[in-house]
Order: structure tokens, then sequence, then C-alpha cells
């Protein structure tokens, strides 16, 4: 059973996470080159314009004020207003149509991953020296050696444009006009009973979805196996074998759990890095998810956005290692100690 | 001794006590003696930046610019400092743990990396309060 102390103590940690996040963004952001007033009022404004721009965005107030106020807003979830990619618009209410979008094409990514990754490590460690260990180690390594920039665009070279089986780009066809409940395009088709629209997301989103799964499997699959074949060494082990315990229950009942401990860590910490990865794999299949927003902050200035996004990315993580710490003392309650 | 009884010896919270107890505790400085530290650290980012503040301006920057990156300097450094401080605070015991395990001998301890990243956020604090300190002189004589 996992403690609430245990709990508690771990979401008090992430106000200092938090915390350094926002002040790391803030000075970054500070001491990048650019002014963001002259970005909104275009290169041909005239300075007194630009100045007057500054004065309405609070830019032209001492920077520890600016410091405080923005801290102030993050703790509300205020990020102020767009300066430039959606001009005007809260950004708290562009992260809550983007964030969706990516969160599902990484949520299906891990999930693919897990689904293979999992059996395929287990069944390495199993028939170590195998061929069938030696076809899944090969295919691990490629796996994680080859970067998502050029697994997306074979695989939309081989399944969409020479097979046709999928589509290259988008999440759904044009044809449908879905209006959105949570943003999570598979599941609000779902919802209204629209099973051809429900179709057309899915096949849209297969393709981005195997790019992460096919990175985020080869890295579980690895891990599992080597912890697997760790445990299976164990004295435990050895024990249960010898009291008569068939080996294959013996390796799911006692070794499993113990070689999960390694791998949800792998999977935390690889959501993190499909959020991060968003942008290329978004990039490819031309998906306008937080990935491509970033970027498209980044280049053009607008602090608020860049700001907004950085913490909500920071906040998912931190939560998702949160889940998997709670995950740790499930599967070991010697952690928690 | 075989190598499952130490690992299970080692993880276990009497283990943690009688080996990295002990020796933090006898390490670890008194308050005073902490607060000292840090007092010197936070002076320490005072003085930095208020010495860059003045020089940025004087080879042609002007006020706003200088205050904005001076205290921009030290808010990433007391930013990093957080972030370190966190990540000592959530993975520090593990990373001892993992050390004793497998029988390194670095000697870097949860405590002694909470500490250094405490003075660091100090010299970041410092730097912040400097660069306001360093405006407000630097604008009102420039």
């Amino acid at each position: 059973m996992i403690s609430k102390r245990f709990v508690i103590k771990r979401l008090l940690l992430l106000v200092p996470v938090l915390f350094g996040v926002a002040t790391f963004v803030f000075a970054i952001l500070h001491l990048a080159p650019g002014d963001p007033a002259r970005v909104i009022a275009g290169q041909r404004a005239s300075e007194e314009f630009v100045r007057q721009v500054r004065t309405e965005l609070g830019l032209n107030d001492p920077i520890w004020v600016q410091y405080g106020r923005f801290l102030l807003e993050a703790v509300q979830l205020e990020f102020g207003n767009s300066y430039q990619i959606q001009k005007g618009t809260p950004v708290k209410q562009i992260l809550r149509y983007k964030l969706p979008v990516t969160l599902e094409m990484a949520l299906y990514g891990q999930f693919l991953g897990i689904l293979f990754g999992i059996p395929v490590g287990l069944l390495g460690a199993i028939k170590q020296d195998a061929i069938s260990d030696h076809v899944t180690r090969i295919g691990a390594l490629a796996g994680i050696s080859v970067p998502i920039y050029w697994s997306g665009p074979l695989l939309i070279l081989l399944f969409a444009q020479v097979l046709g089986w999928f589509p290259a780009s988008g999440r759904i066809a044009s044809t449908f006009d879905i209006n959105p409940i949570t943003g999570v395009i598979t599941f609000d088709t779902l919802v209204r009973g629209n099973f051809a629209a429900f179709e057309s997301a899915a096949m849209h989103l297969f393709l981005p979805a195997a790019v992460i799964g096919i990175y985020s499997m080869a890295l579980i699959s690895r891990m599992m196996r080597s912890s697997m074949l760790e445990v299976i060494r164990q004295d435990y082990m050895r024990t249960a074998r010898a009291k008569g315990q068939g080996s294959k229950i013996t390796i799911l009942k006692h070794g499993f759990r113990n070689a999960l401990i390694p791998v949800v860590t792998v999977i935390g910490i690889q959501f993190g890095t499909l959020l991060g990865g968003a942008v290329l794999t978004e990039t490819v299949f031309g998906i306008a998810g937080i990935g491509t927003l970033l970027v498209s902050a980044i280049q053009v200035g607008d602090y608020p956005v860049v700001q907004g996004t950085v913490l909500m990315f920071a906040g998912l993580f931190t939560l998702v290692n949160l889940l998997v710490d709670v995950t740790y003392s499930y599967l070991d309650p010697r952690i928690e100690q | 001794m075989r190598s499952g009884d130490s690992t299970d010896s080692d993880y276990s919270p009497r283990g943690e006590e009688a080996s990295g107890g002990d020796r933090t505790r006898d390490d670890s400085p008194t308050p005073r003696e902490r607060a000292r530290q840090l007092g010197r650290a936070l002076l320490l980012g005072a003085m930095l930046a208020a010495i860059a503040v003045p020089i940025l301006v004087a080879s042609g920057e002007s006020v706003r610019f200088a205050s904005e990156k001076v205290f921009a300097v030290g808010a990433l450094v007391f930013g990093f400092s957080l972030l370190g401080w966190s990540g000592s605070v959530f993975a520090g015991r593990g990373m001892e743990n993992f050390q004793r395990h497998i029988g390194g001998r670095s000697d870097w301890s949860e405590a002694d990396s909470r500490r250094a990243m405490t003075v660091l956020g100090s010299v970041g604090v410092g730097g912040m309060l400097g660069a306001s300190l360093a405006t407000m002189v630097v604008g009102s004589v420039v």
C-alpha cells in the first residue's frame, strides 16, 4: 500500500522543481537577443510605436518587477496573451487546444512501445542467445539508432506513398468536421459515435505513433531483457524452481514484477523525451501540436507562449515521474523507506 | 558473504543509518556556520552583480540592458541551483544506495549536494539583489 506521506512529500517537491524551471526559462528568455516589442510592432515600425508596445506589455518595468509578476501569474497558471503566434489569445487557451494533440500522439506511441517492448524483452531473456533473441536484439539496436527524422520519412515513403495504406500527414480526413470535446480526436470521435471519423483519425495517427513506438519499444525491450536476465539469476528464482514450480510461472509470478522496476524508470524518462521529441514527429507528419508551437514561439520571440509551454512540459514531466515513483513503491515497497 | 546478502542489508533503512547517516551527521556544519556560509555566498553574488552593472554601462550599454542581463544571469544560477537541489532531494538517496551497491568511493552524498546547491542558489539570489540595487544606484547617477 502506498502511503499518503510518500505521495505528499513527492508532490511538495514539485514546487521547487517548477519554481526552478520558471526562473530558468525567465532568465534564458531575457538573456536571448531580440526585442519582443520590435517583433510585435514590425521591423518598419517607428521607435515611438515600439516604445508604446513595450509599455503596454510591461517590458519597460524593472526586470525584478517583471520577474515577480511572471511568478505570480505562473502560480495562477496565467501566462498572459500571445504576442505573435495567435495575437491576443490567452496562452492558456492555446495550450488547451494544442496539448491534447501532442499527448495523444505520445500516449499511443508509448502504448505501442510498451505493448511490444515488454514481451520482446521478456522473450529475449527467456530464450537467451537463441535466434529469436539475436533478431530482437538487432531490431532493438536498429530502433534506438535510427532517428525519428529518418524513420518517419521512410515509413511515409513505404506505407503512404508505395503501399498507400496510411495517410502521410494530418490528424483526420478533411471531409470530417468534428467539434472537439477533449481535443483527443480518437476519443472525441468515439464519444460522438462517428466511427468513420474514428477510423480516419486512427489511420492518421498510426504512422506518427509507430515512429515514436519503434524508438520506445527498442529501449523498453533492451531494458526488460537485461533486467530479466539479472532477476533470473537471483537465489529466490532458483529456490522457486527447486521447489518444483514451473519455469514459466516462476518467471511471470516472481521474476516479472521485480524486473519491471528499471523498465518503469525508462518508461517515465522516455515519456519526457517523447514530449521533447514531439517537435520532430510533428514536423515530419505535419501535425500542429505543442512541439511545433514551441519552435514557432521561440523563432518569433513570443515570450508568454514559450514560458507557458516550457512550464507545462516541466509540470507534465515531473508528474509522470511522480507516477513512476508511486509505481516503484507499489512494485517494491522497500523503496518507500 | 554472498552478494545477495550484502545488497539486502545495504538497502535496509538500518543499513543506511549505520553507514551513511553517522558520517553525514559528523560532517554537517552547525546552523551558525551554515548561515555564515550562505551569507558569504549571497554577498559574493551581490558584489559580482554590483560590479558587472556599472562595467556594462561604462562599456556603452544602457542601464536597462545591463540590469536585465545581470539580473537574468543571477536568475539563471538561482534556477539551476533550485533544480539541482530538488534533483538531489528526489534522487539523492537512490544515488547514494547505488554508489554503495556498486562499491564506488566518490564521496558524493545527498546532503553535500544539497548544501552545494544552497550555496550556489545564494550566489544567484545575491546576484539578483545586487543587480537590482546597482541598477537603482547607477540609474540615479547616469
